[in-house]
Formats: C-alpha cells, structure tokens, sequence
C-alpha cells in the first residue's frame, strides 16, 4: 500500500509541475505538424506596389526614392543590391524587393506569429543550452507519469479490466503504423 | 541547502541561455572562429579552390527560410554575390528577424553536382515562381550574372553552399 501512495502521490505532483509545460507542447506539437500548411512561427503578408520608373543610381540613392515614394520614413537597415536589376531594402519586419528600372516592388511584411513563435521556440529548442537539459527533465517526467498513471485505478476500470486494453490499443497503433509503413 | 540549489540552477540558467557575441551579436551554432573571411566574389570565381574547405563569409542576410530557419544567405552588398548557408535542421536555427542584418558564417564549402534534368528544372522554376515555398523569393538568375542573386546559381552544374557550423548575426 505504501507503493500505491507513493504513485499517486508521485503521479499528482509531477503532473502539477509539468501540466503547464505538457499543454504549450500540444499546441506547438499541433501547429509544427502541419508545418506543410501553414507557417508555425511567423506571419507574412506580401503586397505588390508600383512606383514610378526609377532612375538610374546608386544603391543609397535609389533606396530613398523608393522609400520616399512609397512614404516610409524608416531608415533601412540595409540595402542590397542583388542583380543589376534587382534591389533589396531591409527595414525593420519589412523587406522591399525591387525590380530595376520598372519599380515594381514586392513589400514583405513579417512578424512573429504571437504565442505561437514561443510555444515552437520552447518546443522545438530553439535556445538549447539551459532548456535542453530541462526539455529532458520534461521527457522523464512524461514517463514518469505514463508509468504511474496506468497504476492508479485498480479494479475493472484498471489494469485488470478495461484499462489493459486500453494500454494495449494505444500501443496497438502506432506499432501496425510502423509495420506498415517502416517496416514492409 | 535549498539556497545552495537555487543558486545552482540559476546560475547554471544565466551559463546556458543563448549565448552573445559581444556587443549587439547574436551567435548560433560553434560561432565564428575564422579571423578573415573569404570575399565572396573571390569565393564564386574561383569556386574549386574552397571546396572542402572550412571558410568564412561576411555579409549581408538576404534570406532565410521561413519556416524552419534552417538556411540562410549570406550576400555581398556592393556586388550582389551571395551564397547559401545551410545547417541541419533543428541543430541551428536561424531567426527570420536576421533579414537585412550584417552576420558572418563559417562551414565547410561544398558543391551539389545537377543531373542535366535537375537543371533545367530549376531554371523552370525560378523563372515561373517567385517565391520558393520554403524560403526568401530569388530573382531570375541571368546566366551572365554568375554568382550573383539570391541563390548561388548553377555554375557548371554545380550550386555551391556551405554547411554552416556556426554563425554571428549583429543585432
């Protein structure tokens, strides 16, 4: 009986510590699995615009007739040119692309997408250092729960009834995935 | 002894948290270590003599890949000659806030041999879209202009890049 405490109680206060984490790795877990569909970490929007033919010059120059044209004070953090047709201006979350001497221009708005570039950040360990010995601390924890969780309930609804098939098509699944499409 | 242990893990977190260059610089991966950078335009005109090489480039980010950070370019600002610096996703990752700030990378320079296909496939590409799904959009590479662009273009059936192992974007 004193096992049995020792579980739940074990099972209750990892499960505390590590429910906030355990929710932020749902929802990046969703959003970066559908990576193919959609941009996890960052919003952005692209417009067309037109200015006016541009004249022939240097980068500097250029850069601020476009700028000035298109009314952004901004002073750009760069200006590159690309190809002789081709200028790129960096301001802040912005990126102007320019086609010489035409001056179209292909104004890239970027930005963080809000909670979601975090959640991937903390997820995905972007920063390592401290966070990844923490993100393993976070995987014992998982398998710490897993462990005592399944040790919880006796009777029917537990192991010894409904609870062992449960465990076992949970693990049903992902193993026929695996013999289906890893291992034939 | 709970002091003792807080302290610990503090100052372990303050040891570990991504670490800065020095100055407004960022640094990702193992960093720079190479004092002198190779100029790029030295880098894609003589492309052979680099191959295999651990190299340094400076520039300008004029792209990183949207979605997974795990590319960036690396381009001279007064000739356009850029190259592509790739890194194991995950490993290192690249915010896409690094567009348009001066950075520094290193990594071994390695050529991608094209089949004649995969060739004229890319050109295909670059000429009907404008953007590449996963990363900055490329200017239409003009056959005269060898190493210019976005991308480092097809040189002899070859596109260069370097595999990044570190790198320094200023902030």
């Amino acid at each position: 009986m004193k096992w049995r405490k020792l579980i739940i109680a074990t099972h209750r206060d990892v499960g505390y510590f590590f429910a906030g984490l355990t929710v932020i790795y749902a929802i990046s877990g969703i959003a970066v699995n559908h990576i193919e569909d959609w941009n996890p970490n960052y919003v952005i929007r692209t417009e067309s615009v037109r200015v006016e033919e541009l004249p022939t010059g240097g980068n500097a120059v250029l850069a601020a007739t476009v700028l000035e044209r298109m009314g952004i004070a901004e002073e750009p953090e760069s200006v590159v040119r690309m190809a002789p047709d081709q200028l790129k201006i960096f301001l802040h979350q912005r990126t102007l692309t320019v086609a010489l001497p035409a001056g179209e221009v292909q104004d890239e708005h970027a930005r963080r997408r809000y909670a979601f570039f975090e959640v991937n950040y903390l997820h995905l360990n972007h920063g390592k250092g401290f966070w990844t010995w923490f993100a393993d601390l976070y995987a014992v924890g998982l398998i710490v729960l897993a462990c005592t969780g399944i040790f919880i309930i006796t009777g029917k609804k537990g192991l010894g009834g409904r609870g062992r098939w449960l465990l076992i098509a949970g693990l049903a699944i992902p193993i026929v995935y695996l013999v289906l499409v890893v291992w034939f | 002894m709970r002091r003792v242990l807080t302290i610990t893990l503090a100052l372990a977190f303050l040891a570990t948290v991504p670490v800065f260059a020095g100055g407004d610089a960022v640094e990702y991966g193992d960093g720079v270590t190479i004092e002198q950078a190779v100029a790029m335009e030295t880098l894609l005109a003589s492309p052979d003599d680099y191959l295999g090489k651990t190299i340094r480039v400076d520039g300008v980010i004029t792209g990183v890949c949207k979605k997974r950070g795990c590319w960036m370019q690396v381009t001279d600002p007064d000739t356009g000659n850029g190259v592509r610096i790739k890194v194991e996703d995950g490993v290192i990752v690249f915010p896409y806030e690094a567009m348009g700030k001066k950075g520094s990378a290193e990594g071994v320079f390695e050529a991608i041999t094209l089949t004649p296909k995969q060739v004229e496939a890319r050109a295909a590409q670059k000429a009907a879209e404008h953007d590449h799904a996963e990363g900055e959009s490329c200017d239409k590479t003009d056959p005269k202009q060898e190493g210019a662009g976005c991308d480092a273009p097809v040189q002899q059936n070859r596109i260069f890049m370097i595999k990044g192992t570190g790198a320094v974007i200023q902030s």
